[in-house]
């Protein structure tokens, strides 16, 4: 909301003022506090581990737990695999998702409607786990990385997003292309891809980030340790000492692994806070235009 | 599709000339038809006598038993009361808070603490449910920072992830942790496209800001209200799997256990393929007539469609 310009403040205004901005700090308090409690935990000493006096901030500031944690041969193996999965599967529906968006949005296409409604109804149905489960076991793909990477290499929700995007370009564009002699595919990737920076930016964030998170996937379709991925090997690693009620008691002796867990959990997270401020300014608008009707 | 009178022949000339658009769709086609049109032409299996040796169009038909024995059995009724319980409590707490915070951000008139909250916020969104599993395990376990306050301030500690009178608090918070500053998103641009000039025309006729908030904000960002509440309802038997299978344990399946979580453990855990792909047809059937008639009552009450 503007300023209430030269208007005399009333009293309601300061008070609207302290509760707005008392719950802006609530808010980003409790936004933070997680994240900054484990964060002080990984880089943290142990006897103030053991003393269990982190709150949010380190205490006895060391680097050892997670130089331990970046040398563990199984992290690095799940760190690597999902390296792996994550580039290779953004990368593929990136490029399956833009040249899909590019007919789809083209409304004089023959057959464009029917097409979309293909798409866009697996949205609302689908075959369900078990199913899912045994097309891909057909296919052989149950323990390969493929299980994981062509499933999620086509996201309906995407598609849209890319294609109420192209549909919002200015058609003269493509028009003095088309004139100028160029066909389909020189038009998409000459005019069409450079103009399309932010909503690649967008979807290229989110496909990343689901693939880099995918719990779900590795846990149905991979059973082999030496293909697990990360978010399979790190919840592994919680539930180790977590798992009874009976083992609550026995916190005190697990303070280390404590450490170690902290530091696994922000080493994991390291690629998406890396990477999040640079796509953060796009993405806002990219939600935006996927939230226009398909 | 206008079809003009004898245009099967241009229709054709239209076809090859627009080949290029046709293949360029190919690939997302391929995938679309192996990865979901397959599994829903396996759904057969459901009324099938299903033998994983044998493929899925081999068995024979056995009409609707599985879902006999579906409605039939006790816990089939336990698992549709968690979902449905813990999918409402989600929408009680969680949907007005994404309004909610969307109408404190826009009452922050320094623009660096606005931005600077809306970015903080949005990160939970992009954590996996594993990594805020372990954030919470962390940080509820029985000498975390949660206990230990409660604790210092005269309380009990308690194991909330191991507790079943907990254990749907939990997931309710978690799930506000992570989702409800990204469900902002959409309100605070709804909120961004309100006209100034109805404030300003507010303001002289003497609103206050409460005033203004309730007169003119609220009203004016109903419909997306309405329009994302109809879309979050669609998915109520979606209790949020991936959430609860990362979190839960053997001690809070009573209190916890979904119909996603329960076709998993049940379908590839027990290898009760048939059965649970009726349950999953099951719950992709309601999920389907519930955005069939959100959409009807969304073109109905808040004028616009999702399709």
């Amino acid at each position: 909301m503007k300023k209430p310009g030269k208007m005399k403040r009333t009293p309601q205004d300061w008070a609207v003022d302290i509760v707005a901005y008392s719950l802006a700090v609530l808010m980003i308090l409790v936004t933070a506090v997680p994240l900054m409690n484990v964060l002080s935990k990984a880089f943290s000493s142990e006897t103030a581990l053991v003393a269990n006096q982190i709150t949010a901030y380190p205490i006895g500031f060391q680097l050892a737990t997670m130089k331990y944690v970046l040398q563990s041969d199984l992290f690095l193996r799940s760190f690597g695999n999902s390296i792996f999965v994550t580039l290779l599967g953004s990368a593929l529906n990136l490029a399956v998702t833009l040249l899909a968006a590019y007919p789809l949005s083209k409304r004089t296409l023959l057959f464009q409607k029917p097409l979309l409604i293909l798409f866009v109804f697996t949205m609302w149905f689908n075959g369900g786990m078990i199913p899912t489960y045994l097309v891909i076991k057909q296919f052989k793909m149950v323990n390969s990385f493929l299980a994981l990477i062509l499933p999620g290499a086509i996201g309906v929700y995407n598609l849209l997003i890319v294609k109420n995007y192209f549909e919002s370009l200015p058609d003269a564009l493509e028009e003095s292309a088309r004139v100028d002699g160029a066909g389909i595919f020189t038009t998409f990737f000459r005019v069409v891809l450079p103009l399309s920076k932010p909503v690649i930016a967008t979807i290229l964030l989110f496909v990343a980030v689901s693939f880099w998170n995918d719990y779900f996937s590795p846990m149905i379709y991979i059973t082999r340790t030496n293909l697990k991925t990360l978010p399979v090997y790190l919840r592994d690693m919680i539930v180790e000492s977590q798992t009874d009620v009976t083992r609550s008691a026995l916190d005190d002796q697990n303070l280390i692994p404590e450490g170690i867990r902290s530091a696994t959990i922000v080493a994991s997270t390291l690629p998406i806070l890396i990477v999040y401020p640079f796509l953060q300014k796009h993405f806002v608008k990219g939600v935006l235009i996927g939230a226009v009707k398909g | 599709m206008l079809v003009r009178p004898a245009a099967s022949r241009s229709r054709w000339k239209r076809l090859k000339k627009n080949g290029g658009y046709y293949l360029m769709l190919l690939p997302a086609l391929s995938l679309l038809i192996a990865f979901k049109y397959l599994p829903m032409w396996g759904i057969q299996i459901a009324f099938r006598d299903f033998n994983i040796f044998e493929g899925i169009s081999s068995g024979k038909w056995i009409g609707f038993a599985q879902f006999e024995r579906l409605f039939q059995s006790e816990e089939f009724y336990q698992i549709l009361a968690n979902t449905c319980i813990i999918s409402v409590y989600k929408i009680l707490f969680l949907f007005p808070l994404g309004v909610f915070i969307a109408l404190v951000l826009n009452e922050i008139q320094s623009s660096f603490l606005k931005r600077f909250t809306q970015t903080l916020v949005y990160i939970p969104h992009f954590l996996s449910w594993v990594v805020i599993f372990g954030l919470f395990t962390s940080l509820l376990s029985s000498n975390g920072l949660l206990n230990r306050l409660a604790v210092a301030l005269g309380g009990e500690a308690v194991s909330y992830m191991v507790s079943p009178a907990w254990f749907r608090t939990i997931l309710v918070v978690t799930a506000g942790w992570k989702e409800c500053g990204w469900n902002a998103i959409v309100f605070i641009a709804a909120i961004a496209g309100i006209e100034q000039e109805m404030y300003e025309a507010a303001r002289i006729d003497g609103a206050g800001r409460l005033r203004q908030i309730w007169s003119i904000t609220i009203p004016s960002i109903l419909p997306t209200i309405l329009l994302m509440l109809i879309l979050r309802i669609g998915s109520l038997l979606t209790a949020g799997t991936e959430q609860i299978l990362t979190m839960y344990s053997p001690v809070v399946y009573d209190v916890a256990d979904v119909i996603g979580t329960y076709i998993y453990r049940v379908g590839l855990g027990k290898m009760e393929y048939s059965f649970t792909t009726a349950v999953g047809l099951f719950e992709s059937a309601v999920g389907f007539g519930l955005v069939v008639a959100g959409n009807y009552l969304s073109r109905k009450f808040a004028d616009s469609s999702i399709w």
